[in-house]
């Protein structure tokens, strides 16, 4: 049994729509009857190529929304997770490129354009985490000073211009979407394992809902932060791997508006705002669902602003909804 | 429960992943039949970066009217900026099988994949205003000659400020450079002020980013450098709202013909422009012709339908509008419509 298994036994009396509201499956059941209502009225959702375009566009965001889990269950949040990766884009591509490349035609330069990118990545984050623990900064203040440094960065060292020509071989890794899942499947394995059954993920836990007992307890309660935000950023890094293979090009705003849809889709899912909530299974199914409503709306013709207003509006809902799951205990 | 519902998001992914995998490897469809042929309405995919200037909404308002116009139905989808989803969003387009798409590029290279993709499904893509980089893949692009129009923009302006008598201190704003429209637009105005060295003189070049505040910052900062500057040219007419802040906060908003007049020219042809020039304060606007640039789409793709050739760029050559040709153009000026 997880730490946020453990948080609060339900009354045997409780009603139904009570019941639902604390269900750990509330959102895939919502998912499941949102698909099956919308299937048949909106042209094309329920096609085996539909499907296929879902997957391929829900797996990145799922690898960012993974890391943001993470920064939200011990208590955090990742505002600079859209910069991590546009800054991990371009560098990715500034090592690969064919055409400006460091490595370009070595046999070397896509791993060294991952190894790269993932060391921005968790560099990035270790800073982060640094700058929370050990000046005692607002996350928020910390990560939102931390995007907007690096977005600008990211658009001061590439004066704007998007690096192409990549090998086919980084291409592939978020262009295939077979090769996007046999990836993600043990990145998301490995991470649910950890939160799940290793000690690590119990501290995170623990430090999400009361850092001061888990000080008191022996949880090393700052290197726990540390970790979540160097983990938070190589997962934001891997991320950028499969954006920038899907869009054949390094960019320096790659993922600019996605902030949005990375809390959002892990707010959905479950994990608590107020830290030491959250698992790797629940942010699956917020992103699933968040991906839902976005590529159904698009299907159905609605202008861009009802589909803004619309996302907007469900996140909010979700937003409340962990609200009222904490008065309800 | 708990593992029912592991069980059941599995199914679904699993369902997901047999789709994806097949979708890389499937064949692709047939072609389309020629156009003309009887059947129903064709349908039009219409991709769209964003919605955050006139020009976008104008043109798409276009679209909307144009295919009307032809019995075609349109679908449409706006990325909100961004790249990933702009590629989701057209191949959407494909899977839905439309005859046709029309895509505003996020930028030049990351629509590559979504052109080779529609190329596989032997459906005519359209780039309009932003042309793709180089590559074996296959689309027209229906652009404003970014670089003659800016520089016949800024060749009646340089001929204004001559008309004074004396040198003028020149600013220009300079859009996103990931945008080629921008450096078309950068590159226009350089070689029109390099022909008249001894009318302007460029002190500032205000790097935008296609971003009102950053513009509205760079200026300000410019006139307070530079008090004497009279000549300012603005990539997109977007911007205008900022200069003329600037310009009001140093008391340096006036007239045509009014003493202290900065020249101000810009680009587009949005209705910002068309009421500085109505009210006398504009100088000329290079404008995009945004119904000739829709049309030109709409027939490369039924042309693309009926095998006949198609070119690789079809520019538009656009107009000058200024105080002097004013009744006779407006009516072609998108930013003059109600």
């Amino acid at each position: 049994m997880t730490a946020a298994a453990t948080t609060h036994p339900q009354p045997e009396a409780a009603s139904l729509p009570v019941r639902l509201l604390r269900s750990e499956h509330l959102v895939l059941l919502l998912s499941a009857l949102y698909f099956l209502a919308l299937a048949p009225f909106t042209p094309g959702f329920a096609s085996v190529g539909n499907l296929g375009n879902l997957l391929s566009t829900l797996l990145p965001l799922f690898v960012a929304a993974m890391g943001q889990t993470v920064v939200l269950i011990v208590g955090g949040i990742d505002l600079s997770a859209t910069s991590i990766i546009a800054l991990c884009s371009i560098t990715g591509a500034a090592v690969a490129s064919g055409d400006q490349g460091w490595l370009a035609g070595s046999p070397l330069a896509v791993p060294a354009a991952l190894a790269a990118m993932l060391a921005v990545g968790g560099l990035v984050g270790l800073f982060n985490g640094l700058a929370i623990t050990r000046f005692r900064m607002p996350p928020f203040i910390v990560t939102l000073t931390t995007m907007m440094f690096f977005s600008g960065l990211a658009i001061w060292l590439t004066r704007s211009r998007n690096i192409g020509q990549l090998p086919a071989a980084f291409n592939a890794l978020g262009g295939k979407t077979w090769l996007t899942l046999l990836l993600c499947l043990p990145l998301a394995a490995g991470a649910h394992f950890m939160l799940s059954r290793s000690v690590w993920g119990r501290w995170l836990y623990a430090t999400g809902h009361n850092p001061r007992a888990a000080l008191v307890s022996g949880v090393p309660v700052a290197g726990v932060v540390v970790s979540a935000y160097v983990v938070a950023g190589l997962l934001a890094a891997v991320a950028a791997v499969l954006y920038t293979g899907q869009a054949e090009s390094g960019s320096p705003v790659l993922a600019q508006r996605l902030l949005l849809d990375i809390v959002g889709a892990t707010v959905i899912g479950g994990a608590s705002l107020f830290g030491g909530r959250g698992r790797i299974l629940w942010t699956l199914c917020g992103v699933v669902f968040l991906k839902l409503i976005d590529n159904s709306l698009n299907l159905l013709d609605l202008s861009h602003f009802t589909i803004m207003m619309v996302k907007g509006g469900v996140i909010l809902l979700a937003a409340m909804l962990d609200a009222l799951r904490r008065r309800l205990g | 429960m708990k593992h029912a519902s592991i069980s059941a998001l599995a199914c679904l992914l699993a369902a997901a992943w047999l789709a994806g995998c097949g979708r890389s490897d499937a064949p692709a469809p047939a072609p389309p039949p020629a156009a003309g042929s009887a059947g129903p309405a064709l349908t039009i995919g219409v991709s769209f970066e964003t919605l955050q200037t006139g020009f976008w909404v104008a043109s798409l308002d276009a679209f909307k009217a144009e295919l009307g116009r032809r019995n075609l139905k349109m679908i449409q989808a706006i990325a909100d900026g961004d790249a990933n989803r702009q590629i989701e969003q057209v191949k959407n387009f494909i899977t839905r099988k439309v005859d046709g798409i029309v895509m505003v590029p996020k930028d030049a290279k990351a629509c590559l994949p979504v052109i080779k993709a529609a190329n596989a499904a032997h459906i005519p893509i359209v780039l309009f205003n932003r042309p793709p980089d180089k590559s074996d893949a296959k689309s027209t692009a229906v652009v404003a000659d970014n670089f003659a129009l800016t520089k016949e923009t800024v060749t009646y302006m340089i001929g204004e400020a001559r008309k004074t008598g004396r040198k003028h201190k020149a600013m220009v704003l300079i859009g996103d450079l990931g945008d080629i429209n921008a450096i078309g637009r950068r590159d226009g105005f350089e070689a029109a002020v390099r022909e008249a060295p001894e009318t302007i003189e460029v002190v500032a070049r205000v790097p935008t980013e296609w971003n009102q505040e950053k513009a509205q910052a760079g200026v300000v900062n410019a006139l307070q450098a530079h008090p004497d500057l009279s000549f300012i040219f603005t990539s997109s007419d977007f911007l205008f709202p900022s200069i003329v802040s600037a310009l009001t906060g140093a008391g340096k908003y006036k007239k045509v013909g009014e003493p202290g007049h900065v020249l101000l020219g810009g680009f587009d042809g949005d209705a910002t422009a068309w009421q500085m020039l109505a009210d006398g304060y504009l100088d000329a606007t290079g404008v995009q012709d945004v119904y000739f640039e829709v049309e030109a789409c709409v027939n490369a793709i039924l042309d693309a339908r009926a095998g006949k050739p198609v070119p690789e760029i079809v520019k538009d050559p656009g107009f000058v509008i200024h105080q002097g040709n004013l009744k006779e153009k407006s009516a072609r000026m998108w930013g003059a419509k109600k």
